[in-house]
């Protein structure tokens, strides 16, 4: 089962790096409703199914955020664009909000808009900048939410 | 007896009688002198006079029955003169006497003269005069010596009606006093001017359960229910008898022990000599009767209703095979075919997808009837929907035609109501237009007025107006029948199941509107108007466009579980992490039969290759090769209605309208929550 979230409080000042990990404490980056709806998904007695599509998003996220820095390389921006949008799903999916919003600024620069895709940018070079700021940004943020999730399946290897 | 009366002194108005009457009186002066001298005969002796004179027919006989005077009446009456009948024996002149026959008379004669009393014969018909008559043998006694023997015929003919009327009366009364008490299955009854009950017939012992004793002199009423006679039931029965010349009724009777029973009343008032003596009341007990129109109702019902789940589940059964035949065609068609087969394998394709629109009208038209169809409140952009219908009809528009649509600029944008059912009668509508127009325009036009029964509604009316080749006069009523074509000449040409307009009649009528036609006042064409009521709505926020269903409260995780393992979704997901999830939210809630398309493209084929299968289609927007738009696109272009609902992360405003207007349903923003799924799955596939 998931985590309640009652104890909250008292538990983010008694924290200690050998408690188990609660998703409140990454509520920065995880949305927690999200997150708990997969968990629901699970059976009962194991999280397999959960730990499949969370595990299952590690490799995407990982391959993702390799071609998009080919693309960056090669200056590619629609498919920035495209694979923005693509990791901003399965990401929204899993409740992951700051990689969420991460993939969809890329998206939006991508398309050769601001960031938050109503103001056109017509300038390519700001955009690729913009991207690649952010595509740092996200991956150190990513980092973060893999870490967690990864003791959070109590499967640490990385 | 008195001497007759002296010739001279007779009255006579004809000249020839009183010749006669001198004549024979000479005569008898001559030839029977001995036997009146004990009379002697003048002219003015009074009894003479009177026996002469009366009006009644009068024979005056002596001891020995000769005729000794006769009156004129009498005369007349058999057209004799006195003369032939003076000093005759009664018995040779009895022809002129009137009798039933010699017997009876000289029986009566003889009786008198041995009894000394007065004889009568009644009843003689005299056929030539067509008259009854009784004749009085009045014998005149001095003493005990009979003298006079007077014979008086007297005309009773009125006297004989009566009694003969009388008679026949007393059978006829007889006769249908024992038909009333024969009848044993009506109450047959009499009552007074107020309405006590004044008989009663053996009918009407065994209905109501009284016996005659116990109920003559009660008022009728007591057959009443309580709440009939408080509503004074009764009196206003017999008040409208009386001013009608007759009342019916039907209703429930109480019989004695308080059992009901469903009567059949008629009351006809009854007049004798012009004055109002009472009412007739005829009884009749329905019960049997409106148990059985009961159960025959209830059978037809049954019937109906087992005929409309026939329909309803042949049509299923036919589409699954038309499923597999239109894949195997598919196939087929993709195979190396030469020309020829090519031509046999677009008929079947054509034929087929006919039987497909048979069996969906069909469909359509059981749960209809049936009433099994349900509308799905909610926003309804009536622009939108028009739009869409105009893209959908463009292609099959015939070269030359224009298809235009009007919609007033201050129309509403946002309304409540069933936005799919909405489009399906406009659909109809158009498609028909279009079908049925060769040259000239479509126009569709819609205006909308505040609905004047409730003020937060408006009355949408959209009218489809073409230059096609219009409805004969003599089809009109008929149009919105079901499996009537009015087009019978020209099925050939135009296909059609003839439920088309039926079906849009009865969703109209669903939404609280109607449909209907007129001819097209330029010319050849129609009119086809759809009108119907929706609600006014400015919730159109920012919930609404995260695609949450109005009623927010709403759970309905029990509904989608019981229906969810026959329904057969399309989820169409390139993200390998979104698809699993959603699979897996599907499948939490019971539905087993979820297909995975990776692509629009994939998802195009799969729909094409069962256009029926589908009861939803969750269709991801950006996605590789064929976008989730561009893939309803072609859905769409298919003629393929299956719901499609847009999965987006892109909750941006606009774009909502953009998968709208793209043929998209509905819409759901990502990261997809297992609430809003299900309302919008309940929304859309129950």
């Amino acid at each position: 089962m998931a985590p309640t979230t009652t104890t909250k409080t008292t538990e983010e000042t008694s924290q200690t790096k050998a408690g188990p990990p609660k998703l409140s404490d990454m509520a920065d980056s995880i949305d927690e409703s999200t997150f708990e709806q997969i968990l629901e998904m699970d059976d009962d007695d194991d999280r397999d199914f959960s730990q499949g599509i969370v595990f299952g998003f590690f490799e995407q996220a990982g391959s993702t955020f390799e071609k998009m820095e080919k693309a960056l390389y090669e200056k590619k921006l629609s498919d920035l664009s495209s694979l923005g949008h693509f990791l901003k799903g399965s990401s929204a999916t899993l409740g992951l909000s700051k990689v969420k919003e991460a993939c969809e600024k890329i998206q939006h620069y991508g398309a050769g808009k601001d960031e938050t895709g109503t103001v056109d940018e017509p300038d390519q070079s700001i955009s690729l900048k913009n991207i690649e700021k952010t595509l740092t940004q996200v991956k150190e943020d990513y980092q973060e939410v893999e870490e967690f999730l990864r003791k959070f399946y109590g499967v640490e290897e990385s | 007896m008195a001497t007759p009366p002296p010739e001279e002194d007779l009255f006579l108005t004809k000249r020839h009688e009183e010749e006669d009457y001198e004549e024979a009186n000479r005569k008898r002066e001559k030839d029977y002198s001995p036997h009146t001298h004990e009379c002697p005969r003048r002219r003015d002796d009074p009894m003479t006079r009177i026996y002469r004179l009366t009006p009644i027919p009068t024979i005056l006989l002596d001891a020995s029955l000769r005729v000794v005077e006769v009156s004129d009446s009498h005369l007349a009456f058999f057209h004799q003169c006195r003369d032939a009948l003076l000093d005759k024996c009664i018995y040779d002149i009895s022809s002129c006497v009137p009798s039933p026959d010699i017997v009876t008379f000289s029986g009566a004669l003889r009786a008198a003269v041995t009894s000394r009393d007065i004889q009568t014969i009644d009843g003689i018909h005299l056929p030539d005069t067509n008259s009854y008559f009784s004749l009085r043998l009045i014998p005149i006694l001095d003493g005990p010596e009979l003298i006079y023997m007077v014979l008086e015929t007297q005309n009773v003919t009125n006297e004989h009606a009566e009694s003969r009327a009388y008679s026949n009366q007393t059978y006829i009364n007889e006769t249908y006093r024992t038909l009333l008490d024969t009848v044993k299955d009506y109450a047959i009854f009499m009552l007074d001017t107020r309405g006590n009950i004044a008989t009663w017939n053996s009918g009407a012992a065994v209905l109501n359960g009284y016996s005659a004793d116990d109920i003559i002199g009660q008022h009728f009423s007591i057959f009443y229910s309580d709440e009939d006679c408080l509503r004074q039931k009764p009196a206003k029965e017999l008040e409208v008898c009386l001013r009608d010349g007759k009342v019916e009724d039907e209703g429930w009777r109480y019989r004695r022990d308080g059992s009901r029973f469903w009567a059949n009343v008629l009351v006809t008032p009854i007049y004798q000599f012009g004055h109002h003596v009472g009412f007739a009341k005829v009884t009749r007990d329905l019960t049997e009767r409106k148990a059985s129109e009961a159960r025959l109702i209830a059978a037809f019902e049954e019937s109906s209703k087992l005929k409309s789940d026939f329909l309803a589940n042949m049509s299923h059964e036919i589409r699954t095979p038309m499923n597999g035949m239109l894949l195997a065609l598919t196939m087929l068609t993709s195979t190396e075919l030469n020309q020829q087969q090519q031509e046999y394998a677009s008929i079947i394709e054509d034929s087929t997808s006919i039987l497909l629109q048979v069996i969906n009208d069909v469909l359509d038209y059981s749960k209809l009837s049936s009433g099994a169809f349900s509308l799905h409140s909610d926003i309804v952009n009536v622009r939108t929907i028009i739009d869409a219908v105009v893209r959908n009809c463009n292609p099959l528009l015939k070269p030359g035609v224009e298809l235009t649509s009007h919609l007033p600029d201050d129309f509403p944008q946002y309304l409540k109501g069933d936005p799919l059912r909405f489009r399906q009668v406009l659909q109809n509508l158009v498609g028909n237009a279009v079908k049925f127009t060769e040259q000239g325009n479509v126009r569709i036009h819609t205006s909308f007025s505040v609905d004047e029964e409730k003020r937060d509604a408006y009355k949408i009316l959209t009218e489809v107006i073409d230059t096609g080749i219009g409805v004969p006069a003599d089809s009109v009523n008929t149009l919105f029948t079901p499996f009537t074509r009015f087009a019978d000449s020209c099925t050939k040409k135009y296909q059609g199941t003839g439920l088309g307009l039926s079906i849009c009649k009865g969703l109209a009528e669903l939404m609280d509107g109607t449909v209907g036609f007129r001819p097209n006042p330029d010319g050849c064409g129609s009119i086809f108007w759809v009108a119907a009521r929706m609600d006014c709505t400015d919730e159109v926020d920012s919930a609404r466009a995260a695609g949450l269903a109005s009623e927010e409260t709403f759970d309905p995780t029990e509904e989608i579980r019981k229906i969810a393992p026959q329904k057969h979704i399309l989820l169409v997901e390139d993200n390998m992490v979104n698809q699993m999830v959603m699979r897996k939210l599907l499948q939490s809630v019971g539905f087993e039969r979820v297909d995975v398309a990776w692509d629009g493209a994939q998802a195009v084929r799969m729909v094409q290759q069962r256009p029926l299968s589908y009861n939803v289609v969750l269709m991801d927007v950006s996605m590789p090769v064929l976008s989730g738009l561009d893939a309803t696109s072609q859905i769409r272009e298919l003629h393929i209605d299956v719901p499609i609902i847009a999965l987006t992360g892109n909750a941006l405003k606009g774009d909502a309208e953009t998968y709208l207007a793209k043929g998209m349903n509905d819409y759901l923003a990502k990261p997809i929550h297992r609430q809003q799924l299900l309302r919008m799955l309940w929304k859309w596939i129950v």
